[in-house]
C-alpha cells in the first residue's frame, strides 16, 4: 500500500438482505455461530435450522460446503 | 381413330385415378427445431444504489446522503429485481490523487423470488479519514453500479 494512503485494516463490515441469503458452511461453523454472524443473535439458530430441514437433519451436524438458506428477519 | 382416341383417354384416366389411389406419403415431420427463443435466464438485476448513515427495517437507507461524518457507519442499499441466485459484491475504495486503495470488499449470495433490497455497510472504529470514496456493486463479478461519496 502506498505510504500516503490511510490504513483501512480495521474497517468492519456486514451485509443483509430482504431476500433469503445463501451461506456456505465453512469448517468450524455451527448454526449458532452463523446466527450470531447473520442476525447478531446466536439464539436465532433455530430459524436457520427450520429453513434448512431438507438438508440439515441434526442441528448439531452441519458440514463444510453445505449451502444454507438464511431467511431474512 | 375414335376408338384409339377413346382408348387413349381411358388409359390416361386410369393412370390418373390410379395415382389418386396412392397413399399420400406421411408428411415428413417438420425439421424445424423447437423455437429457439431461449428464455432469458432468470437473473437478478441491480436497480438503485443509495447511500446513507442509517438503515430502516426494509434495508433501505432512511435518508440518502453522499457526504458523511468521520464516525458514521456507511450503508449502501441495493435494490434488485428478478429471481434466482446471485452473488452481490460491494467494493469500497478510497480515492486520492488519482489512485485508489481498497477499504473493504464484501459479498453476499441472495436468492430473491422478486424485488428485494440488500445492504452492505462499513464502519471504522477510529474514524474515517476525510476524503473521497467510492462503492461499486457487482452481480456475479460484473459491475452493476457505482456511487461516490465523501467524508468530511
Amino acid at each position: 500500500m502506498s505510504e500516503d494512503m490511510p490504513d483501512f485494516s480495521n474497517v468492519q463490515s456486514g451485509s443483509s438482505s430482504t431476500a433469503t441469503k445463501i451461506y456456505e458452511v465453512v469448517s468450524g461453523d455451527s448454526l449458532s455461530k452463523i446466527a450470531k454472524r447473520e442476525y447478531g443473535n446466536a439464539s436465532e439458530w433455530k430459524r436457520i435450522y427450520e429453513a434448512n430441514q431438507d438438508i440439515v437433519k441434526d442441528p448439531d451436524k452441519i458440514f463444510p460446503g453445505q449451502m444454507l438458506k438464511i431467511p431474512s428477519l | 381413330m375414335q376408338t384409339k382416341l377413346a382408348f387413349g383417354l381411358l388409359a390416361a384416366l386410369v393412370l390418373v385415378l390410379g395415382g389418386c389411389g396412392k397413399k399420400a406419403e406421411a408428411p415428413t415431420p417438420a425439421s424445424n427445431p423447437a423455437p429457439t427463443t431461449t428464455a432469458a435466464p432468470a437473473g437478478v438485476t441491480v436497480g438503485a444504489i443509495t447511500l446513507g448513515n442509517a438503515l430502516g427495517a426494509n434495508k433501505k437507507v432512511t435518508s440518502a446522503a453522499d457526504s458523511f461524518a468521520k464516525n458514521d457507519t456507511i450503508y449502501a442499499s441495493v435494490d434488485t429485481t428478478g429471481a434466482g441466485t446471485a452473488a452481490l459484491k460491494a467494493k469500497w475504495t478510497y480515492q486520492k490523487g488519482g489512485k485508489e486503495t481498497l477499504v473493504k470488499e464484501d459479498t453476499q449470495t441472495i436468492a430473491p423470488s422478486g424485488p428485494a433490497t440488500s445492504e452492505f455497510h462499513v464502519s471504522k472504529p477510529d474514524g474515517w479519514p476525510t476524503g473521497d470514496y467510492r462503492v461499486e456493486v457487482f452481480v456475479a463479478d460484473k459491475s452493476a453500479g457505482t456511487k461516490t461519496f465523501s467524508v468530511k
